[in-house]
């Protein structure tokens, strides 16, 4: 199967400092797998998870996402790899201006969509994620858990070949959280999508095979 | 009600500087139907030997706009009052040609000199008059007033161009977490800073149609109950259609300007 993620050697600090947050890593995520990447607080997985969608370019060695080298990516291209990946954060970043119906299709207004297909993918994606009643409501008017799941809705709506999720369920209710594991397991079996979750703890009930990288003293291993 | 706070903190800037437009518009108006008056009203008088033409004494200076012969008999008869009709006759003949002579535009002093000093320079010209003191002092009057109007104009606008700024920069801290946040998923710039663009245009329209239904209300309504003869007679030159389209493309060109400013420092930050 070919690569999704491939990391080789690869370092990572902020304003390329001395203090490598992230050293010598080497990896390599193939289509339609699973990742669980753990570590304790402050251990670099979020450093990690950014280098992934270019938000910080590698300091040294090399790491290729979706086939673009993101060491020396121009920006143009940087902005099309995004646009076919799925991101989730912990704080939601939502548009709070915004509707949740409008927020769950960014991705397709970005790439500049029809209306009609805006409307027909978050009508579906709001059913999926069990938020339809919700769609002309404002983010700040939900729970967390209920904009963590418009987060996700968001994340699906274009089919993304990579979702990169950053300790979705912290802090969510075990409800919220059971939907936003099972969307993403559904999206990982049935859509072939590769998943890239950072948590500091992986769920006890999860139903498909998965992969499991842990940080641990600015190193990445992986568990068997 | 922050959303109209928004805006009309960008709406009176703007406003501000479109005033300091169309006063500087129907002030260069008034300048230029000024001038003409006074360029109208102004002649020199050239003395010369034999008669000439127009274009013989345009390429003596291009600025000679008209020339008009003085007629002989008139002025025979204010000097030679008492003398007999054959001396009469002898001093007609003895007597050089007379021509007003107007210029194309008003001139200051120092110019009118050139143009007395070009017309000297020619063996067929005798002498020239120019009368220069009489219009000058109104006129350099009016062109200091010009000036600091200008000034004045010019302060405004750049003050209210800061404000602008301002006002664009508080906007890029309101929008900056959607603008994050569209950036995170691909969006380029212009899509993501769409939203101030089309408001600043928006708010560039309205303040121009506000500034220009006030100088229409000036023109048409306030000058002929104001009862200033001035302002009746020159109401033409107040507002003019033209006048709304330079007020448009030039406030355009500011928030266009400011709302690009303030992105690429964004990006920069980025």
């Amino acid at each position: 199967m070919s690569s999704v993620v491939s990391a080789f050697n690869l370092s990572l600090s902020y304003n390329n400092s001395e203090n490598d947050i992230i050293q010598n890593a080497t990896f390599d995520i193939k289509k339609g797998e699973f990742v669980f990447i753990t570590g304790l607080s402050g251990s670099g997985k979020s450093t990690l998870l950014k280098a992934l969608y270019g938000e910080l370019i590698p300091k040294e060695g090399e790491l290729v996402v979706g086939g673009l080298n993101l060491n020396s990516i121009e920006k143009k291209k940087l902005q099309e790899l995004r646009r076919h990946l799925g991101i989730i954060f912990q704080d939601y970043k939502l548009i709070n201006e915004w509707s949740v119906e409008k927020n769950v299709v960014l991705p397709l207004i970005i790439d500049g969509y029809s209306k009609d297909i805006q409307k027909t993918q978050s009508t579906r994606l709001l059913k999926h994620v069990k938020l339809s009643e919700y769609a002309e409501k404002l983010p700040l008017e939900l729970s967390g858990g209920e904009q963590q799941r418009v987060g996700v809705a968001r994340a699906l709506s274009k089919n993304p070949f990579l979702i990169l999720a950053d300790e979705p369920t912290g802090n969510l209710d075990e409800y919220s959280s059971n939907v936003i594991w099972d969307l993403m397991e559904t999206s990982c079996e049935q859509l072939q999508t590769t998943v890239i979750v950072v948590t500091h703890k992986i769920p006890t009930i999860f139903s498909i095979p998965y992969r499991h990288l842990i940080i641990e003293n600015r190193e990445v291993y992986e568990i068997h | 009600m922050k959303f109209i706070k928004n805006h009309l903190t960008f709406i009176f800037p703007l406003m501000a500087i479109l005033i300091g437009i169309e006063f500087f518009l129907v002030f260069e108006r008034t300048t230029i139907s000024y001038e003409d008056g006074l360029r109208d009203k102004y002649s020199m008088l050239v003395v010369v030997h034999d008669e000439i033409d127009l274009e013989s004494i345009q390429n003596l200076n291009p600025h000679i706009f008209s020339i008009d012969l003085i007629k002989k008999d008139a002025i025979v008869d204010e000097i030679s009052k008492g003398l007999k009709e054959s001396s009469k006759k002898n001093l007609s003949k003895l007597l050089p040609y007379f021509y007003n002579v107007k210029l194309d535009t008003y001139f200051d002093i120092k110019q009118i000199d050139k143009i007395k000093a070009d017309l000297e320079k020619s063996p067929i010209v005798k002498s020239v008059e120019t009368f220069d003191n009489s219009h000058d002092s109104n006129y350099k009057l009016f062109i200091f007033l010009k000036f600091i109007f200008k000034i004045f104009i010019s302060f405004i606008a750049v003050v209210s161009f800061f404000l602008i700024i301002k006002q664009m920069e508080i906007w890029s801290l309101v929008h900056k977490q959607r603008m994050k946040v569209m950036e995170i998923f691909g969006a380029p710039l212009l899509l993501r800073s769409a939203v101030m663009y089309r408001i600043a245009i928006v708010d560039s329209i309205i303040s121009t149609i506000i500034i220009s239904l006030f100088f229409v209300h000036l023109k048409y309504n306030w000058v002929d109950s104001s009862g200033i003869d001035i302002l009746v007679h020159n109401r033409d030159l107040i507002f003019e259609f033209n006048d709304l389209f330079k007020m448009l493309g030039i406030s355009l060109l500011i928030v266009i300007s400011s709302v690009s400013m303030v992105i690429s420092r964004l990006k920069d930050d980025n």
